[in-house]
């Protein structure tokens, strides 16, 4: 009855059942092995079990290392390595990385503009700009473990509401929105930079900060962000249809039914705190939002409802992929991850620019 | 659920739009019921955009009111809007390439809160729909792989998905060819009569107008100047004090309904624009003489000023229809005095004046005798062919006036383009606005 249709793409096909418990063991898995890599090398075997006997809280292998040949007093080490600080830095990978393809999904949504990204929006810069003011001005010196993600967030946050307070105009169009951000990026750029040139000494501490890394991750950061990402995130996720209709053109998809001004407000503000949770803990880490959603794009289409999900998946993998491929070649002096995400991005990035020009354009003209 | 006193569909009541200081419609009186087709007419600029975007509820009107369904616009939320008016703009950017279902099912928006998701129901409704505009085939392809027909139809899907009881279409044939324009505007036909929806479609062809519409409103400049059913609406009259466009009338003898053929822009610019300060250069003629050359210089950007004409000369047609100011006199009498003096106020204000070659009789021989304060100070050209004594019909008097001219300084030319010559050499093309002198029309 129905004409033949074009042979079901693999994404598809991934889509089903089945595709999606593949998908799943392979998930798992890669999420045990990145646990097992770090600094230094943990036996694959040993790894797992005490990854088992912790997560079933000590009722699966009583003794971890028994028959390994591993001393009770390195099992206790491994163990704390393995569930204290590699695990903790996996997940915080995969909810940053989460929460940064998401928002730089739905950026480019609200934006309509494939370059929009928190970066460019200057979202990242003002958390990187509460963390200066931080260390600069030494507050809470004692307790650097709170502040610093606390003025991270403010700063963030910050920058979202001044960008859509500046843009407030009755007939404020997406692209004023757009420069609007840009142009607050750069200054937050010009004060940063007048911040750490009279005060070198934060300085130091504030570039380590600007290159992204993965360090403060524990149980507790890894509880509020994931609480946080996933709380925030499935409500920017149900934005998708207004994202789709908003493709068409605000007075389109007003026509229909959106109120685009109330679905810009809601989308910058709920990507804001997304970025500023990923930026509190883990510092500025590049391009995962800006590159996530196009990955995403090139496999499932322009659907908003599947590319923001689709982009936070990319992301983490992503991010988590960084990581690892960061601990295996540099296993003993690691690179801040935000150095190794543009590494390993940009060229990526490159490559699909020039694969999707040869193939079908995606964005029009 | 429609009683013949339910409030129309559609209602401006006095609607004025302003776009900063510029006035987008003025005092635009507009009632379209329940089912009816009407088609939204006018040139380029004229406000019919305006009328839908008013309606949409994007522009508030500066006065009077703009009603959906006897409700405010403004009163409703963007949901109910949605829900009362379906639009098709005259551009949609598709940009992204979702199946053409997906797209069609934006339509159900409105019907949804955030966190439900369309029925199985609406699917197969938005299936049916797809079917009835011949998409069925193209249901589960991307939008951007559809030809510009399919496009517009697809577009068409997405605001009638909306199911609402008015229907907005901005232009939705302008980048069609005959064939797709005539089967779009078909279906939107049927689907309106079967569903009693109220269309109001913004269209620039006419003629499609008149085949498709029950009933044509034409704005001009932000103004309704003419609202009826088709036959009574078009006339070569609107065409040409609209459009400034000359064109013949004919009835289709198998619909009986009018239809336009143009024939040749009246002037490039529609009547009563702002004139180019390039003049004003006064043409003196009549007897249908002066016609040519009226045309002619207004095309070549002139601001133009004729007289003295005889009502219903063909000269006096012309200058209305190219909205040259003009001293006109009763049709056959003698120039009274108060022509002439408008005449020669129009004549002081001239930078140049031109005599086109018309027959001078008694009851015109004044237009030649009142050019002799002028000719001294105002380059005139007098065209000589045919000659003036072929068409001295005064006695001789005529001649005797033409001489008097020539001695005067007039500058006698052959030809066409000796005048436009001559015209290129004494009027400066200077853009100064000499806003003083400017003749006003009577």
């Amino acid at each position: 009855m129905a004409p033949p249709r074009a042979p079901r793409s693999l994404a598809r096909r991934l889509a089903g059942p089945a595709g999606i418990g593949l998908l799943a063991v392979a998930g798992l898995l890669l999420l045990a092995l990145s646990s097992l890599l770090g600094n230094q090398a943990v036996p694959v075997g040993v790894g797992f079990r005490i990854l088992l006997h912790e997560l079933s809280g000590g009722a699966l292998f009583s003794d971890p290392c028994a028959g390994t040949g591993v001393s009770p007093a390195h099992c206790s080490a491994l163990t704390f390595i393995v569930w204290q600080l590699y695990l903790p830095e996996v997940l915080l990978a995969l909810v940053v990385g989460a929460a940064l393809g998401l928002s730089g999904g739905a950026l480019q949504g609200v934006f309509r503009n494939p370059l929009a990204d928190p970066f460019l929006l200057g979202i990242s810069s003002g958390g990187t700009l509460g963390a200066a003011i931080l260390y600069v001005y030494r507050i809470g010196v004692g307790q650097a473990d709170l502040y610093l993600p606390l003025f991270a967030f403010l700063g963030a946050i910050a920058t979202g509401l001044l960008i859509l307070g500046v843009a407030r105009g009755r007939h404020s169009s997406v692209e004023t929105l757009l420069l609007t951000g840009v142009a607050i990026a750069n200054l937050l750029g010009a004060v940063l930079a007048l911040v750490l040139l009279y005060n070198p000494v934060g300085g130091e501490q504030v570039t380590f900060w600007l290159l992204g890394n993965l360090g403060l991750a524990s149980w507790t950061v890894d509880g509020i962000a994931v609480g946080v990402v996933l709380m925030l995130g499935t409500v920017l996720v149900l934005f998708g249809r207004d994202l789709n209709l908003l493709q068409l053109g605000a007075d389109v998809a007003q026509s229909s039914g959106v109120n685009a001004n109330r679905v810009r407000l809601h989308v910058i503000l709920l990507a804001s705190m997304i970025t500023a949770i990923a930026v509190a803990f883990t510092g500025v880490i590049g391009f995962v939002g800006l590159v996530s959603p196009h990955v995403v794009r090139r496999i499932v289409g322009s659907d908003y409802r599947v590319v923001l999900p689709g982009s936070a998946i990319v992301g983490a993998l992503f991010l988590l992929g960084a990581r690892d491929v960061n601990y295996l070649a540099f296993p003993s002096s690691v690179l801040p991850i935000g150095i190794f995400t543009a590494f390993f991005g940009v060229p990526f990035f490159l490559f699909l620019l020039y694969r999707q020009r040869r193939l079908a354009p995606m964005e029009g003209r | 659920m429609t009683a013949d006193s339910a409030p129309p569909a559609l209602a401006l009541r006095g609607t004025t739009v302003r776009y900063g200081d510029r006035v987008g419609i003025e005092r635009v009186d507009l009632s379209v019921a329940r089912g009816e087709f009407v088609a939204l007419t006018g040139p380029n600029g004229s406000g019919k955009t305006t009328v839908m975007r008013a309606a949409l509820g994007f522009l508030p009107p500066s006065e009077g009111s703009v009603e959906l369904f006897g409700r405010p616009v403004g009163t409703l939320s963007i949901r109910q809007r949605a829900r009362s008016v379906a639009w098709v703009p005259q551009e949609e950017s598709l940009r992204d390439n979702i199946s053409l279902l997906e797209y069609v099912l934006y339509g159900r928006y409105p019907f949804h809160s955030f966190l439900d998701r369309e029925t199985a129901a609406e699917r197969a409704r938005v299936r049916e729909l797809l079917h009835t505009l011949a998409l069925e085939d193209r249901a589960e392809d991307g939008v951007l792989s559809l030809s510009g027909g399919e496009r517009q139809r697809a577009i068409l899907g997405r605001a009638l998905a909306q199911e609402t009881p008015l229907l907005l279409l901005d232009e939705p044939t302008s980048h069609l060819d005959i064939g797709h324009q005539l089967d779009l505007l078909h279906r939107v036909r049927v689907r309106a009569r079967s569903t009693g929806v109220a269309i109001v479609a913004a269209l620039h062809d006419l003629n499609l107008a008149a085949r498709f519409a029950d009933r044509i409103v034409v704005l001009s400049r932000g103004h309704r100047v003419a609202d009826g059913p088709p036959t009574t609406v078009l006339s070569e009259d609107l065409l040409a004090r609209v459009w400034g466009v000359d064109a013949d009338l004919a009835v289709d003898r198998r619909t009986g309904l009018p239809y336009l053929i143009p024939r040749r822009i009246a002037s490039e610019r529609p009547r009563g624009a702002p004139s180019p300060f390039i003049g004003p250069v006064h043409v003196v003629g009549g007897g249908g003489a002066a016609a040519p050359f009226l045309r002619e210089l207004s095309e070549r950007g002139y601001r133009v000023t004729a007289g003295a004409l005889h009502l219903l000369d063909t000269d006096a047609e012309v200058a209305d229809a190219l909205g040259v100011p003009c001293a006109i006199e009763s049709p056959f009498a003698p120039l009274g005095e108060e022509v002439r003096a408008r005449h020669r106020a129009l004549l002081a204000g001239a930078k140049a004046i031109v005599v086109v070659p018309f027959a001078v009789g008694p009851s015109n021989l004044a237009n030649l005798e009142d050019l002799r304060s002028f000719v001294a100070e105002v380059p005139t050209f007098l065209l000589t062919r045919p000659p003036i004594r072929e068409r001295d019909f005064a006695d001789g008097r005529a001649q005797a006036v033409y001489a008097e001219l020539v001695a005067a300084g007039a500058i006698e030319v052959d030809d066409r383009a000796a005048l436009l010559e001559g015209l290129e050499r004494e009027v400066p093309r200077s853009p100064a606005p000499a806003r003083a002198g400017s003749p006003g029309t009577a």
